[in-house]
């Protein structure tokens, strides 16, 4: 120790008096103590949490700092060091990244079904459906045929002939194809808009209704057609299409007794007549080749 | 007593408000760079406080260096409570009464020997988390655990630095002593 006036070594005392040299130093501590105390009391009384809470604000910015300081110079100082450990941490990394891929992959699944599922239940809360949900696995690899193939078969209860809906955001659930075969675990499915797909409809124009073909248009350039429909009722653009449920009758190579009626297929966009007859475009409600997911109704509830 | 010509107000004042912003440096320090991965912080200020009591009391005129010790420890104290966000004077009293305590002990020690800073902070580290406890927790406190879990760890977390922070205070305060 040196004093700062004339740069002499000064010692600490060895000798140390018995008594203090004053009072002084215990009345400014008893005055300190009595100062902390009654801050403590008048903050906690809110007089002056005011002020605290400023102090606080003010020193929050340089605290902030120094915390995300001592943050980076943690993580850099547990960061790995050398070629061996760096690598693997790399690995422990990749290993952890793969894992979380794995289970984000598994919970987007999970809301991609579960978005399935509450549609299928406001489906079947309108409709006297049971349904039974179906990715589409393939699509139409070419124009000459347009048909999909589902992940569901036989050995969840599909046969040949039931309708299948699908359902996009807006328009409401419609008939999009018809199975025309089921493996144990596919099934093959005839869209609406192929043009060997003939289903009877009923277009609904005010309150009455008529009963005639839907034809798919797909290879000839548009959607659905609807024939047979006689002048006596005088067919307006915007008129609905729902199946008639009497494809059964009409005799096609394959079992069409399944498709129920009053399914929604589509509406009237252009109507033309030919001779006795009416013929109208139909757009349907749902585009066959947009759905990524449909439901087949199983059976209707009577 | 102590200077031996009186300082005009405005010298003092100065050195009060510097005394005011180191203390406030050193425990924004505490609070933001000192933490420990166990989630307990150096105590860097009442150890500094501490220490600062030995010196003062050890020194020349005792009465004034044991003066700017209770001094440091009610600036450092209310920093403290500024950025921990406890009731203003919390931690400035539970400082001040263990320096207190430790100014009485050691004032017949010699403080020369590394033991008596040790045990110093062991002992004003032992009063100052006490009084904390009893302001901090009102609602009553299981001591024994309190014990076992909060103060005896936070003792020995101060003791580590002890040491050298006793001897760059020694160092840096030279002149004042």
């Amino acid at each position: 120790m040196r004093d700062f006036l004339d740069d002499r070594p000064v010692k600490l005392r060895r000798e140390r008096s018995p008594v203090p040299a004053s009072l002084r130093p215990f009345v400014l501590a008893v005055g300190l103590c009595l100062l902390a105390g009654m801050l403590v009391f008048l903050d906690r009384r809110g007089v002056i949490t005011p002020a605290r809470q400023m102090l606080q604000s003010l020193t929050a910015p340089v605290a902030r700092q120094l915390t995300g300081l001592r943050d980076d110079l943690g993580a850099f100082l547990s960061a790995p060091r050398g070629t061996a450990a760096l690598e693997a941490r790399i690995a422990a990394l990749e290993r952890e990244n793969g894992e979380l891929r794995n289970q984000l992959l598994r919970l987007e699944q999970a809301r991609v079904e579960n978005n399935f599922l509450r549609q299928q239940l406001a489906i079947q809360q309108a409709h006297p459906w049971t349904l039974l949900g179906a990715e589409v696995t393939v699509r139409s690899p070419d124009g000459g045929r347009r048909m999909i193939t589902i992940a569901r078969g036989s050995r969840e209860g599909l046969r040949p002939g039931m309708a299948v809906i699908g359902q996009l955001p807006g328009p409401p659930a419609a008939l999009i194809g018809i199975v025309e075969t089921a493996g144990p675990h596919t099934a093959h499915v005839l869209l609406i808009t192929d043009v060997s797909s003939q289903v009877s409809g009923r277009v609904i124009h005010q309150d009455r209704a008529e009963v005639g073909l839907v034809q798919g248009q797909w290879q000839r350039g548009s959607r659905l057609q609807l024939g047979q429909i006689t002048r006596d009722l005088e067919l307006a653009p915007g008129d609905s299409v729902v199946t008639a449920g009497l494809t059964g009758a009409l005799q096609l190579p394959f079992d069409l007794a399944a498709i129920p009626p009053n399914i929604p297929i589509g509406s009237v966009d252009q109507v033309r007549v030919l001779d006795q007859y009416q013929i109208a475009e139909v757009r349907p409600f749902v585009d066959p080749d947009q759905v990524g997911y449909v439901w087949v109704i199983l059976s209707q509830d009577d | 007593m102590g200077d031996p010509q009186p300082r005009r107000l405005e010298e003092i004042l100065a050195h009060e408000a510097a005394r005011i912003a180191g203390l406030f440096l050193l425990a924004c320090l505490q609070v933001t760079l000192l933490g420990l991965p166990s989630g307990f912080t150096l105590p860097l200020v009442p150890v500094l406080a501490i220490c600062r009591t030995l010196l003062g009391v050890s020194a020349a005129f005792p009465d004034v260096g044991l003066g700017r010790a209770l001094r440091w420890a009610l600036y450092g104290g209310l920093a403290l409570d500024v950025f921990a966000a406890t009731p203003l004077g919390a931690h400035a009293l539970a400082l001040l009464l263990a320096v207190l305590v430790v100014a009485g002990l050691t004032r017949r020690l010699r403080v020369e020997r590394p033991a008596v800073p040790l045990l110093a902070v062991l002992v004003g580290m032992l009063i100052y988390e006490t009084v904390l406890a009893l302001f901090l927790q009102p609602g009553g406190i299981e001591w024994r655990s309190y014990l076992l879990v909060v103060v005896l760890p936070s003792v020995v977390v101060a003791l580590a630095p002890t040491l050298p922070l006793f001897l760059l205070l020694r160092r840096l305060l030279r002149g004042q002593l």
